[in-house]
């Protein structure tokens, strides 16, 4: 609980510090990861990984769910890294090489990490 | 006293050796062993689903997957590939041109030989599939090549399976020709390989994520994958080949796919065929 | 003795061994992972930049020379991972699209594909290599 709320807090700090500019714009981003997540002809990260999002459809299951993404990788460029390339950590993984393999944009890893971050 | 003893070390080390030979070696052709493969994948289905008896692997995806037999059993009630079953029961008794037929071009007159299928054949030193063999009964005999994916040569190689169902697939490595062993290598070789931009092995889907979801789609243990080839698949809406999925898959990893009946596909399926030995023809078959 | 001796440099050199063996691919494709393009990181005392190579030939002026150039390399290498049975998907199409785009002039655009193109290829090659020397880990044992 208390971890929770110092992330909240965290959270309105950075909000409060970053003014509505930014914050409208990470809410862009979050948007932009959130159609990469979903999208059968980009990221389809949903064909593996299921979400807690109402709009998630026909979730697979050959991945972990994408819950408490914070306390898995406080540090949130260990979350990038691994969708970049899973192959570093299990070389027989499944998870295709999204950024070593281009088959999403540095851009697009980016809003992904953002949206995933969130659950 | 002593000679007992060896003799009994000597029977723990048979023991270890056969159990443990895929494990250390059997990647090169001097330790790779196609019997320790085939027990060795056994063990492992039969570890991951436990209770699943081997002999229903023929059964696909459907052997391990409660919800999807029921549907499938529904399915089977009027199977899907009974018209084209007579139609190639038909096409395989209509006579060609010249008065010959295709009973002219194989052992037995054709009936009850699936399960021998693929072979090596150490004159022409290379791996021989049914659907290669139906065409190449074509030609000798003045009769255009059918197309390797669907239509007719499907129908043709399915009524061939059904007279053959029940019997135990029983395939061959001569060991009087390394290149037979090579060949299963090469096989094998190209089941566990990562390929395409997407990075998927075979084994990715099929070994270690079977019966795991991507999407709606649940990939179906490679044991007991060929013995029910050609299949009516629902995505197809009518009867392929084998290799008209091995071509799929093979693109669906986002590769520039082989061609059907291509070297490397033919060795694909001498391996698979291979790990499936014992289990019995069913084809041909349903599948989503 | 001597055994143990043997054992205890064994165990001294493994971390040591290990860290030098960082290939400057590895560290680039770490720094690249961890922060995206054109992030800059420093590799035994020289400074570099986290952008592909092929990105880096798009860098170049965006002329019509450059960018044929480009296209020509790329198409070069999708021929050898085609000759080696790894091609994929979407290099062909790449540099389809990167021919369109060059017979309209949009010489930028032609070469940013053109990059893509070859990057993918390159990989491709490295992947087949790599899956070579490493494919039997996937058997089970």
């Amino acid at each position: 609980m208390r971890r929770l709320t110092t992330a909240l807090c965290a959270v309105a700090a950075a909000v409060a510090l970053s003014g509505p500019v930014a914050a409208a714009s990470q809410d862009e981003l979050i948007e932009e990861g959130r159609a990469v997540y979903h999208d059968k002809t980009r990221g389809n990260c949903i064909s593996c990984h299921n979400i807690n999002d109402p709009i998630a459809n026909l979730p697979g299951s050959q991945g972990p769910m994408m819950i408490a993404m914070q306390q898995r990788f406080p540090d949130k460029r260990k979350l990038r890294a691994q969708i970049w390339d899973a192959t570093v950590a299990n070389p027989l993984s499944i998870m295709p090489p999204i950024g070593k393999h281009w088959i999403l944009s540095e851009d697009e890893i980016d809003a992904v990490v953002e949206y995933i971050y969130q659950y | 006293m002593k000679t007992i003893k060896s003799m009994l070390l000597g029977a723990a080390f048979a023991v270890l050796s056969q159990t443990g030979m895929a494990a250390e070696s059997g990647f090169t052709l001097e330790t790779v062993n196609p019997e320790a493969d085939r027990l060795a994948l056994q063990a492992f289905y039969q570890e991951r689903f436990a209770g699943v008896p081997l002999e229903d692997y023929v059964n696909g995806i459907y052997a391990i997957d409660p919800p999807s037999r029921k549907q499938w059993d529904a399915l089977e009630e009027f199977p899907p590939y009974e018209f084209d079953l007579e139609e190639g029961e038909e096409l395989f008794n209509t006579p060609f041109a010249n008065g010959k037929g295709y009973a002219d071009c194989f052992e037995n007159g054709g009936i009850g030989i699936r399960q021998n299928y693929p072979y090596w054949n150490a004159e022409q030193g290379s791996i021989k599939t049914l659907e290669q063999e139906i065409n190449e009964c074509r030609e000798q005999n003045g009769e255009q090549p059918l197309k390797w994916k669907k239509g007719d040569v499907a129908k043709i190689s399915a009524y061939m399976a059904w007279t053959s169902r029940g019997k135990p697939f029983d395939i061959k490595i001569p060991e009087n020709d390394p290149r037979a062993l090579q060949a299963y290598l090469d096989g094998k070789k190209f089941f566990y390989s990562k390929r395409g931009q997407l990075n998927l092995s075979c084994a990715n889907c099929h070994l270690q994520g079977s019966r795991l979801y991507i999407r709606a789609d649940l990939p179906g243990p490679m044991l007991g994958h060929p013995t029910h080839f050609p299949v009516v698949r629902s995505k197809w809406g009518e009867i392929g080949t084998l290799h008209r999925r091995y071509e799929g898959c093979h693109r669906d990893t986002r590769s520039v796919p082989l061609p059907p009946q291509s070297d490397e596909f033919r060795k694909l399926e001498y391996f698979q065929t291979y790990m499936s030995n014992g289990l019995i023809v069913n084809g041909p078959g349903a599948r989503k | 003795m001597k055994k143990a001796t043997m054992m205890l440099v064994a165990a001294l050199a493994l971390p040591v061994g290990a860290a030098q063996a960082e290939t400057f691919e590895q560290v680039f494709n770490q720094q690249r992972a961890l922060h995206g393009k054109g992030h800059e990181f420093t590799w035994q005392g020289e400074t570099y930049k986290t952008f592909h190579a092929e990105e880096l030939e798009a860098m170049a002026e965006p002329t019509q020379a450059n960018a044929v150039a480009l296209i020509e390399s790329a198409d070069a290498l999708r021929l050898q991972s085609a000759a080696v049975g790894y091609e994929w998907r979407d290099p062909a199409r790449y540099i389809k699209q990167a021919q369109a785009a060059l017979a309209e002039g949009r010489f930028q655009h032609a070469m940013d594909l053109a990059a893509r193109a070859k990057y993918q290829a390159r990989l491709s090659l490295a992947q087949q290599k790599q899956v070579d020397a490493s494919w039997y880990r996937a058997v089970p044992e």
